[in-house]
């Protein structure tokens, strides 16, 4: 392919490929220029091949009508149903939260039944181990005087400020080595089997999350619970990480502590046996 | 005049006529719509330049439908009929600015 020549005479570095020339350059279809090519040797064309020449137009432009016509009519017939479709997945992610909702509210209706059966029936014998075990596994709502503990991440953003799951399993083991009676991290009141846990930046506490700044409530003596709590590992770890990274770490006594009953346990497979135990 | 009324007939008839569209033209109808366009400003250009001839026009939109609905077709057996249609759209999308910038030279000499 020979080099185009520049507008000074030399020759171009760079010509362009002949494929894009084209495509920018010939966007009139060379069959009109052709057709003009052809009338221009055979004179004007005589009467009757006007007239067919109007058919032809009247018959193509009434097709490109109709396909553009068509295609608006189609492209609206189908954005609706995309909505809907979206809608409907919608709908039954709504529907399926609220039995979500209805079959907890129900099973805690069906839980206060149980209970005020079990106190009709007295609060003596088995039914007195039974709340006992439930209180001791962490199934009951609990009250009582304690400390709360808020811990946040340093504002600044930097990676330094960070505090991990490590730091909280620490933080909370230290207060159960302490005597807290109950204790719960972010609303979620912690079990025999409770997890801390992170994913990403979020701390979940029993596969749900909490969040930022994080409240921890130990039920037990203030006082008592407070000496032991400042020489665990736990506090005298997030002391340092509060003079030293600005994170927020506030413990403080409380009268009256209120912490949620934690989930049942989910046995799938073991099973109670039947005989004594 | 007759081609701009036929024009609107044709949109009108297509959209007041609720014509059911088959499921197998449906992924080529865009192709057809963006050939349509080329076809529509390519031969108001020709007018312009006055070389306009109704037979190379209805000739060309027609090929251009069935040749653009061929390669999307081919793509979509190959497993790149998107690509293939973006690619019809560009080399036609380039081709109808192209022409309305020369439509826009003769209108507005400039």
């Amino acid at each position: 392919m020979p080099e185009p020549a520049g507008p000074s005479g030399a020759p171009r570095r760079n010509p362009r490929p002949a494929l894009l020339t084209s495509i920018l350059g010939d966007t009139l279809d060379p069959g009109y220029a052709e057709a003009a090519a052809r009338r221009g040797m055979s004179g004007p064309p005589p009467a009757r091949r006007h007239l067919a020449g109007w058919g032809y137009l009247v018959l193509g432009v009434l097709a490109v009508g109709l396909v553009l016509g068509i295609a608006a009519r189609a492209t609206a017939q189908s954005a609706p149903s995309a909505e809907r479709t979206r809608a409907a997945l919608l709908g039954d992610v709504h529907g399926a939260q609220q039995r979500i909702d209805s079959l907890e509210a129900r099973a805690s209706v069906l839980d206060d039944q149980v209970r005020s059966a079990q106190a009709k029936l007295g609060a003596t014998g088995p039914l007195a181990t039974v709340s006992a075990l439930e209180r001791a596994g962490a199934m009951l709502p609990v009250q009582g005087p304690g400390l709360r503990v808020v811990v946040d991440m340093a504002d600044d953003g930097s990676d330094s400020g960070v505090v991990l799951d490590a730091d909280l399993q620490l933080l909370v083991n230290g207060l159960w080595a302490s005597g807290a009676e109950a204790v719960s991290v972010g609303g979620v009141r912690l079990r025999g089997t409770s997890t801390i846990r992170q994913a990403g930046g979020a701390i979940l506490v029993d596969n749900t999350p909490v969040f930022w700044p994080l409240t921890i409530d130990a039920i037990g003596d203030p006082s008592a619970l407070h000496v032991s709590f400042v020489s665990t590992e736990g506090f005298g770890r997030f002391a340092a990480f509060a003079s030293l990274y600005d994170i927020r770490f506030d413990v403080t006594a409380r009268t009256h502590l209120t912490e949620p009953a934690a989930p049942g346990p989910d046995l799938r497979f073991a099973t109670a046996l039947t005989s004594g135990g | 005049m007759y081609a701009a009324i036929a024009l609107v007939a044709g949109i009108v008839v297509g959209l007041f006529l609720h014509p059911t569209v088959p499921d197998w033209i449906a992924p080529y109808l865009p192709i057809a719509v963006i050939a349509a366009l080329d076809a529509v400003f390519g031969g108001l250009r020709a007018r312009l330049d006055r070389i306009f001839d109704a037979k190379v026009f209805v000739v060309s939109f027609v090929a251009n439908v069935l040749v653009a609905a061929l390669i999307v077709f081919l793509g979509d057996q190959l497993g790149v009929g998107s690509q293939l249609s973006t690619a019809v759209v560009v080399v036609l999308g380039i081709r109808i600015f192209g022409n309305v910038a020369a439509i826009r030279r003769h209108i507005f000499k400039a």
